[in-house]
């Protein structure tokens, strides 16, 4: 699955450190410019100073003036050096000592400039440069040291990237703090969904980011309709149990005052219990909302508690403790009104047979594991096939142990789930295991 | 024993009412929500089958009404809509019991019965009080000789009513308003004749005169 804020995250980072080695390199590149550019001139106007202090004589031989010559130059190995030319006749300057730099006549007005290796490993600069001077043909080529200028920049660039990373390090940084801000909406959003799935909540909360606005204004309008419509469909259904039972009640009371010899009151006293089961399984299956989702799901701290008051006051006589063992945060999104119906008739089931105790054990992971036993007198291994097929089968009427357990295996059905009978292994009675599968696996599994 | 019928299906009352009857109960009939609060309230029920589909006023409403006006009648609700989140609601909102339509008569009988003996704090099954023991579905009384006296309607119901308020003081008009429903001729002389007929059965000294104020069933002499 792609993570939105992998995605930006990644993304940021790429970008920053891109535009970061971009800066570093342009810089290191530029500031050599920049520093040759500034030794170069350097050494132009110490060439026009050093043009100054030399003069031919009436033979043609060059002349320099000792005493107008920067000390630097007669320093050996100080980085700053000169070599004149004019003709066959040269003069080097003394901090060349023994060494000697590359150095081409040059044409007047002709300027060079190239970088070379000089004495002590020194990196040098020269600067030629063509001139007539009093008739005659002079090259100046004025050269100096780059290295520590160099050292300077390398230390520079040292600096420069050590800050740009810390910035580069603040910046990624602000910008997880920035992102994980921008996208807590989301999260709470998911937050909700988990509620919403547990039954605490009905709505997704609409005070969100306006990005997001749109996308749980239309949930809550589909949570809504939906739920609308499932309840207009169960009103429809409780009125036509209600309209089919009215009916049913009364041809029961006539049937009871009718003569016992009548030889037709068996048969339709048959019928009529008949239609009253098939009808009330049918209604009742119909009624399920199933994975289509309602408005409302089953919470179980607050509906199984309301439950179980409510077996509490159906069974007032019987002291049967009902324990419940519920998993911390069981998620259920399965609709309320189904979930009551198959607990309901699961622990009504139990609470007809069982002595002292029923317990209900639920618990979620991938799914929705929910198990009832009780204390009774349970069933013999044989019958528990039967069981399990008998509740499948709609035209069967069974008293006891059967209609409850159909009902609430019509519902595990329509949730694709599974219901197994066993002897409980602690209390002696029936079992009854149920495993919903869940529909939001995706959900389940980041959680 | 009078009970209050809240049933909006003229058929199925009165055939109720028939059956209610004949099983010892005085029965008075409401068919919208409205009559059916405002009798519940009257003190003189000793019991109310309701019916929640109401017209004018639901059955919940009526309920939850009784209840929170204080009245603690003891309510079997009778109803088409028993899915298990109705039941929850309906328990709720104060029932004592929920039974789910179409029913047997029988069922309703025993579960009247057992919601009665609850109501007065009396063990579920047959009504044990003293030495007598009062089948309900026999209208028959077994005193401590071990003899069984078949009962008429009245007294059935008049004994029952005895039995279940056993020690306290029962005014004359208060035992016939137990004992005939709103459509009865109610001649409080008729209970004096009643009350005598069962001193006959039980032994006189059971059933104490107090002069100008009523009778007491003492259930130990």
């Amino acid at each position: 699955m792609h993570s939105l804020a992998s995605r930006l995250s990644s993304g940021l980072l790429i970008s920053l450190l891109i535009a970061f080695a971009l800066l570093a390199v342009l810089v290191s590149v530029n500031i050599r410019y920049v520093t040759d550019d500034y030794v170069a001139s350097r050494l132009q106007h110490d060439t026009e100073t050093l043009l100054a202090t030399i003069s031919f004589d009436n033979e043609g031989r060059l002349l320099l003036d000792a005493q107008r010559i920067d000390q630097v130059y007669n320093q050996p190995f100080s980085g700053h050096y000169y070599v004149i030319s004019s003709g066959t006749q040269s003069h080097y300057s003394r901090s060349l000592w023994d060494q000697r730099i590359e150095h081409v006549a040059l044409e007047s007005g002709e300027q060079r400039r190239v970088i070379q290796s000089g004495p002590e490993q020194q990196s040098l600069l020269v600067l030629s440069s063509g001139y007539t001077l009093q008739g005659y043909p002079l090259s100046i080529s004025l050269a100096e040291d780059l290295n520590p200028i160099r050292q300077n920049i390398e230390q520079f660039i040292y600096m420069f990237i050590f800050t740009a990373s810390g910035i580069l390090l603040i910046l990624i940084v602000l910008q997880v703090l920035i992102l994980r801000h921008s996208l807590k909406p989301l999260q709470q959003v998911k937050q909700q969904l988990v509620l919403l799935e547990q039954g605490k909540i009905e709505r997704l909360d609409s005070n969100v980011p306006a990005e997001i606005e749109p996308v749980i204004n239309e949930v809550n309008h589909l949570l809504t309709v939906m739920g609308q419509r499932l309840q207009r469909s169960r009103d429809g259904l409780g009125d036509l149990a209600h309209a089919i039972k009215k009916p049913l009640t009364v041809m029961r009371q006539v049937l009871r005052r009718m003569d016992a010899s009548e030889p037709d009151r068996e048969t339709l006293t048959e019928q009529v219990d008949e239609i009253v089961q098939l009808s009330d399984r049918i209604l009742k299956r119909a009624r399920l909302a199933g994975h289509s989702h309602s408005g409302k799901y089953f919470c179980f701290d607050k509906d199984l508690s309301a439950l179980i008051d409510t077996l509490g006051l159906m069974y007032p006589q019987s002291n049967i403790q009902i324990e419940q063992r519920i998993d911390e945060n069981v998620n259920c999104p399965i609709d309320r009104e189904d979930m009551m119906e198959l607990l309901g008739n699961l622990l009504d089931n139990a609470c007809k047979w069982a002595q002292h105790k029923v317990r209900i054990t639920v618990s979620s992971d991938q799914q929705l594991n929910i198990s009832v036993e009780d204390d009774g007198p349970g069933i013999a291994a044989d019958q528990v096939h039967e069981l399990s097929r008998r509740g499948r089968r709609l035209d069967e009427s069974v008293e006891g142990h059967g209609f409850g357990l159909a009902i609430a295996s019509d519902t595990v059905s329509e949730y694709q789930g599974q219901m197994r009978f066993s002897k409980s292994a602690e209390l002696g009675g029936l079992n009854v295991d149920i495993v919903l599968p869940l529909r939001h696996k995706s959900l389940e599994s980041e959680k | 024993m009078r009970l209050l019928l809240a049933e909006d299906d003229h058929y199925l009352a009165a055939g109720l009412k028939k059956d209610l009857q004949a099983a010892g109960y005085a029965v008075d009939i409401a068919d919208n929500g409205i009559d059916a609060e405002y009798l519940g309230n009257e003190a003189i029920y000793d019991i109310a089958v309701l019916d929640l589909g109401l017209p004018q006023r639901n059955g919940i409403d009526v309920l939850k009404n009784w209840r929170s006006a204080g009245n603690r009648l003891p309510v079997i609700v009778l109803t088409a809509r028993d899915a298990w989140h109705e039941r929850v609601d309906g328990f709720r909102a104060g029932a004592d019991d929920y039974l789910g339509k179409p029913f047997h008569i029988e069922e309703l009988l025993a579960r009247l019965s057992a919601l009665l003996h609850r109501a007065r704090q009396q063990p579920a099954g047959e009504l044990k009080v003293g030495d007598f023991t009062l089948d309900e579905q026999q209208q028959s009384v077994s005193t401590a000789d071990g003899q069984c006296h078949q009962l008429t309607g009245i007294e059935f119901r008049l004994l029952r009513y005895f039995l279940l308020n056993s020690g306290q003081l029962l005014s004359k008009s208060q035992l016939s308003d137990h004992v005939y429903d709103l459509d009865s001729e109610k001649d409080s002389n008729v209970i004096e004749v009643y009350v005598r007929r069962l001193r006959q059965l039980l032994g006189k000294e059971r059933i104490e005169t107090r002069r100008g104020q009523g009778y007491i069933f003492r259930d130990s002499l």
